[in-house]
């Protein structure tokens, strides 16, 4: 519905108008059963029409009104608020009539007998469900909205404020966009904060990753195919560009596409049509595309990998995510964002982040980059204590560079074993069970090497 | 007192039995329909056929949630015979079974 004031879910306001006194007192007796059912009586168009500031949710219109025929008030209804749904209320049963005033966008034709007020009372039903399912819609569109509003960053670093300008530009355009970086620098949360903030943002985000796709079935996933294409085809099916038809089509590692692919790609970024597999019809697409590498496909079109006109053409606003090693000014604002928000989500009591602990993120290497760091972070704050997240709070599981100094040091298997289980103890509060069954071993292998002094417990 | 021409059933299921509505709906028909037969009338002896058939149109709900059902075939027919413009012997016996009927059943809902 079009309307801007958002009622409660269940409430409707409905415009009833008849000129019938017997009619309209009966039909508006009987919606008031339901207490949600606000009815507002009108004996003529002119005087509903005038009315329609005050945004019903719906009207039931008789067709012959003493002013204006019913398909008069209908149309000028629809040309203000095309989304009113107009529910027409006639004495007479006539069916040619019937499909003219549905073509021009009428909710439903009742006809007035003894089972018009069932019809009525199920016609209100039905759109008060609609409303409903509306509402949610609209609820979990602004929540996923927000979940990318990108400005809730504050006090950014000068990198980030330069992502974030080239993230305003590409909002305002549908420009192609093209993300580059390691992984985990988060590509993907980029594409995500476009597209929830662009205009595209009512139809749908849709993801592909070319890496994850067998190359047999990628053409098959991005252009879809008509039944009997080829075998397994069983029923037609629509791609991924037509799924994103008026939204974004995200192509995540773009750079693992095949040759013979990126022509047709090409040709459809070129023409804006597709043509699914086994058909020849063009079907016109309004799609914003956004792709992804963690290639240099400058590179890539140097070593004849990559087509050099589909570069050019999904260069656009090329949008560079430095690694968060580069970026250590920004590791702890990141930090404190992914804190507040975990923070938020689960209902938990305020952190912050120790000088130590802080110390300790801003040396670390990130071979994961934002996605660890995330990672680290959400689980620090489940492990934090008393309101502060302190450097034993911090694990970097992921093979870092504690592990990797291990190998340059040229030790033995005992103690490599050793240092290792040492580094656990030291993360997990010299919990012997937690690290035996974080490092599958026997407590008592534990137990046996803290009494003979092999391992170091604070 | 002659039966009853006319049936409550409809307000009385509408209503769920509350006498108050069905007293309200009762004076709003006597309030409108003697004025509408009577326009009626007018429109058929000035030989206004276009008002005829708007106004049998009017009337028709009311004969219907009345359930005045000796004459509800009757206004349906003289909503088309108006409309068609024709205004005959057809017409006018129709006519005067409505106008009868209708003038009964304001005399015994008046008595109630």
């Amino acid at each position: 519905m079009g309307n801007t004031i958002r009622r409660p879910m269940s409430l409707m306001k409905i415009f009833l108008v008849e000129d019938n006194e017997l009619y309209a007192k009966a039909t508006k007796h009987h919606l008031s059963l339901n207490p949600d059912n606000q009815v507002e009586h009108f004996v003529s168009g002119k005087s509903c029409l005038e009315k329609l500031y005050l945004q019903p949710d719906c009207i039931l219109l008789d067709y012959s009104l003493p002013d204006l025929s019913g398909i008069d008030v209908l149309k000028k209804v629809k040309s203000s608020q095309p989304d009113l749904p107009v529910i027409i209320v006639s004495g007479q049963e006539d069916v040619a009539t019937a499909i003219d005033l549905l073509k021009e966008g009428a909710y439903d034709y009742i006809v007035k007998d003894e089972n018009s007020k069932e019809r009525i009372w199920k016609a209100i039903n039905n759109l008060r469900e609609n409303a409903k399912l509306r509402n949610e819609l609209d609820r979990l569109r602004e929540e996923v909205n927000s979940k990318y509003d990108f400005s809730s960053i504050k006090g950014s670093s000068l990198p980030l404020k330069k992502v974030f300008k080239l993230i305003e530009k590409a909002i305002r355009t549908n420009i192609t966009v093209s993300i580059s970086g390691e992984t985990g620098t988060g590509k993907e949360l980029v594409a995500k904060a476009i597209h929830y903030n662009s205009k595209y943002k009512k139809a749908p985000l849709v993801t592909v990753n070319i890496a994850a796709i067998p190359k047999e079935l990628l053409e098959s996933e991005l252009f879809g195919f008509e039944k009997g294409a080829f075998t397994g085809a069983i029923s037609k099916r629509i791609g991924k560009f037509e799924e994103a038809n008026g939204g974004t089509l995200f192509l995540d590692e773009i750079g693992e596409m095949e040759l013979s692919l990126q022509a047709k790609l090409l040709r459809i970024i070129q023409e804006r049509v597709v043509t699914r597999i086994g058909s020849n019809k063009e079907i016109k697409v309004e799609t914003r595309i956004i792709v992804a590498t963690h290639r240099n496909l400058k590179e890539e079109v140097a070593k004849g990998n990559f087509r050099e006109d589909l570069y050019y053409r999904l260069l656009g606003l090329p949008v560079e995510l430095p690694p968060l090693r580069k970026r250590e000014a920004e590791i702890i604002l990141l930090a404190k964002f992914f804190l507040k928000r975990f923070v938020e989500e689960n209902q938990i009591e305020e952190l912050r982040i120790s000088d130590q602990a802080q110390t300790k993120l801003r040396t670390y290497s990130w071979p994961g980059n934002v996605r660890e760091l995330k990672a680290v972070i959400e689980l620090a704050a489940v492990l934090a204590e008393d309101g502060v997240i302190e450097e034993k709070d911090l694990n970097f599981n992921t093979v870092g560079d504690e592990l990797d100094n291990l190998v340059s040091e040229g030790l033995t298997m005992k103690d490599y074993n050793r240092k290792l289980i040492n580094y656990y103890l030291k993360n997990h509060n010299n919990n012997v069970v937690e690290v035996a069954k974080l490092l599958d071993i026997g407590k008592s292998t534990l137990y046996r090497m803290l009494k003979n002094k092999e391992l170091t417990v604070n | 007192m002659a039966d009853k021409v006319y049936d409550l059933i409809q307000l009385d299921e509408l209503s769920g039995g509350d006498q108050d509505f069905i007293n309200m709906m009762v004076a709003t028909f006597l309030e409108h329909t003697p004025g509408q037969l009577e326009e009626l009338l007018k429109a058929q002896a000035s030989n206004d056929m276009v008002t005829f058939g708007a106004i049998s149109h009017k009337i028709k709900p009311n004969i219907d949630m009345f359930g005045i059902k000796k004459i509800i075939k009757d206004i349906r027919d003289l909503e088309q015979l108006g409309k068609a413009g024709q205004n005959n012997s057809e017409l006018q016996t129709k006519l005067a079974n409505v106008e009868a009927e209708l003038n009964i059943a304001f005399e015994q809902l008046r008595q109630r």
